[in-house]
């Protein structure tokens, strides 16, 4: 660009049109920007996703979640060896086949002091497999491809950090299970416990509630 | 006669309950994207946008890539994530394990944040899953109320030990990925 300031020599002083040419410019930089990683979202991620998600989609029809049913009655069976069916076996097929946020309603079949641990279990499970199978969430899918987009960048495959996901989230939907149903076994206990006592400073009930 | 239409029907209801299926299944899924994904792709975009263009990101980065390449940064942001007064506001659609999870996507990409970290970062960001669902939830498996009473606190304590716990098992189990 031709200096046009008329002190030659001077620094050149950008003219008024330059200086909004200049801002507008940059404006418009940052759009441009999140229009290229748009771009590269729905080229690279929503033909595969959508090709995924009716393949399985079509599988569940088929199969019917009926099906899937009787293995939550199995889970709600007492004893140490249903451990892992009822924060396994159960959620993983839940998620997979139901998805989020059908999935919690596999527990209806556990018994009651089971249900906060499954919906524990079966939540943490609702993002690990995304790396191989976005169609259980797909509506939050960045929690994986966010991270999984940086992987991309440094020209690494993400197939090995998908997989690795995907068993770190079997050993913590499990840990979780158990944890959570510990926990909420001690609560019940104390308010069974609190229950039998009579409440000698019982509030009186509002009336008219 | 008969038993050849009766196989020509039988053929004809089979196939036709398969396409159904397909097409109802495609249905689902270009509904899915349109209503739930390409909405985040656009905002997810706009944020990046903003990120890279301006120097804005620069900031809440430094402070990320502080946390997000060391593993007692990992423990601490899963710490802070799971506190159960936090965790039921941190929860909502993802949306904030969504931000944080690009945030740290773009840093991995520049080189600022090992990609090996990629693995317990996903489980850091994220050890408030569902805690802003925990009602409607066991609602859902049908649950009686006292059940949500006690399975609400139950989950939001169970998660201060397993968010951690999560970010070192992931920890432990990223050994050998991308150092090779």
């Amino acid at each position: 660009m031709a200096d046009l300031s008329l002190f030659a020599g001077a620094p050149p002083v950008a003219g008024i049109n330059e200086t909004l040419g200049q801002w507008a410019e940059n404006f418009i930089g940052v759009f441009r920007q999140g229009a290229e990683t748009f771009v590269g979202l729905v080229v690279g991620i929503i033909p595969l996703l959508i090709i995924l998600l009716t393949a399985v989609h079509a599988l569940i029809k088929m199969i019917g979640p009926e099906r899937i049913d009787r293995v939550g009655e199995m889970a709600g069976r007492p004893g140490l060896q249903y451990y892992p069916i009822r924060y396994l076996v159960l959620p993983v097929l839940a998620v997979f086949f139901l998805t989020n946020p059908m999935c919690y309603t596999m527990g209806r079949f556990l018994p009651e002091r089971d249900k906060p641990a499954f919906y524990d279990s079966a939540v943490s499970f609702v993002h690990p497999p995304l790396g191989l199978f976005p169609h259980v969430n797909a509506g939050e899918l960045f929690v994986w491809a966010g991270i999984a987009a940086g992987i991309t960048t440094l020209g690494l495959p993400i197939g090995d950090l998908a997989v690795r996901y995907f068993y770190v989230g079997l050993i913590v939907i499990f840990m979780r299970g158990i944890v959570t149903e510990t926990i909420s076994r001690i609560m019940f206990a104390r308010r069974a416990r609190g229950d039998e006592e009579p409440e000698v400073t019982a509030p009186a009930a509002p009336e008219g509630t | 006669m008969d038993t050849i239409n009766a196989f020509l029907n039988r053929i004809g209801r089979g196939v036709g309950g398969v396409v159904g299926a397909l097409y109802q299944a495609g249905r689902e899924s270009i509904d899915m994207v349109i209503r739930n994904v390409l909405p985040f792709m656009a905002f997810i975009s706009l944020i990046i946008g903003v990120i890279l263009a301006t120097g804005i990101g620069e900031w809440i980065a430094d402070r990320l890539t502080g946390l997000a390449s060391s593993l007692p940064g990992l423990l601490l942001m899963s710490i802070i994530c799971a506190l159960p007064v936090l965790s039921p506001l941190l929860g909502p659609g993802a949306v904030i394990a969504q931000i944080v999870g690009t945030l740290i996507g773009v840093e991995i990409g520049q080189g600022d944040i090992p990609p090996q970290y990629a693995l317990p970062a996903l489980f850091a960001i994220n050890p408030q899953v569902g805690c802003d669902f925990i009602p409607v939830g066991l609602s859902l498996a049908e649950a009686e109320p006292e059940t949500v009473e006690v399975g609400v606190p139950a989950v939001l304590f169970s998660r201060m030990v397993t968010g951690p716990a999560a970010v070192v098992i992931a920890y432990l189990f990223s050994f050998g990925l991308y150092t090779g």
